[in-house]
């Protein structure tokens, strides 16, 4: 009998910003202001932005194409975030659907869900993160040295 | 037994069976040979073998043999590579939303709300 190898993670992560949520939703609707929180990348994480768009409306798809750094564990690969609204209400809640790539193969797909809620004069940012992680499978091979060779460095860290 | 470095495939097929869940609990409270493993589940020893081994090639549980008994313990190892594959989907929206913060923390542009078309 075949074994389910999907696994499956929730989190919630939670924010306070001293800002009103029309600010936060602008920073959700405008592709400058998304771009610079959403894909620009910390010196520690670094990565190479190939491409980046958002058609920010129900239906409406974003894409995010990021060419990992030397760096990092997979350095070259190239990853993709696929996503689509599915529920946009303004300056409350945000609906998507995503999906990840490494170079051509999807590793994973998720639902995320962000709620806004006002306080005095500001929001409370509310991310849960329903997401489904697959195993290796037939159709366009990974980098498996890639992953191989993160797993050795993840090994190495965790045992030193 | 030659160790291999766990990858991300094998340590998540190896824990997508709940009989080799359930092993991996059972091992959280102390080694135990490959023949009392048998015991709980109602299966061949043949079969525990064969799970037994699905797991010591990704890096969860370590085997060795003293005398006759095979005894098997947990390796943190391949438990934390998963775990880790996973905190860091959630540390890569974790430094997101901090970045989301130091954007809202600038002054506001004067100008325009964005044009929102619903």
């Amino acid at each position: 009998m075949a074994e389910p190898t999907v696994i499956h993670n929730t989190f919630v992560l939670e924010r306070s910003y001293p800002v009103k949520p029309e600010r936060v939703f602008a920073a959700f609707a405008d592709t400058a202001k998304k771009r610079r929180w959403f894909i620009e990348s910390d010196d520690d994480h670094a990565h190479t932005v190939e491409h980046y768009e958002m058609d920010f409306r129900v239906g409406g798809k974003e894409t995010a194409r990021v060419r990992l750094g030397p760096g990092t564990p997979v350095a070259g690969l190239a990853c993709t975030n696929d996503i689509t609204y599915l529920e946009i209400v303004p300056d409350r809640r945000i609906v998507f659907v995503s999906t990840m790539s490494i170079e051509d193969r999807c590793i994973s797909a998720s639902l995320g869900t962000f709620e806004l809620l006002p306080t005095g004069n500001g929001t409370d940012l509310i991310f849960t993160h329903q997401a489904a992680f697959f195993e290796g499978s037939d159709g366009p091979a990974m980098r498996k040295e890639g992953w191989e060779s993160m797993f050795a460095r993840l090994t190495a860290e965790l045992a030193g | 037994m030659d160790r291999k470095e766990p990858t991300i495939d094998r340590v998540f097929q190896a824990l997508g069976d709940p009989t080799r869940r359930a092993i991996l609990e059972k091992l959280s409270d102390g080694p135990v040979s490959v023949s009392r493993l048998a015991e709980p589940f109602g299966i061949t020893l043949a079969a525990v073998v064969q799970h037994v081994q699905v797991l010591e090639e990704c890096g969860l549980v370590h085997t060795e043999k003293l005398g006759r008994v095979r005894t098997c313990r947990i390796e943190a190892a391949g438990l934390q590579v998963a775990a880790q594959w996973i905190a860091d989907r959630r540390s890569v929206w974790e430094r997101r939303l901090d970045r989301l913060g130091d954007l809202l923390a600038e002054p506001n542009e004067p100008a325009e709300e964005p044009e929102w078309l619903g």
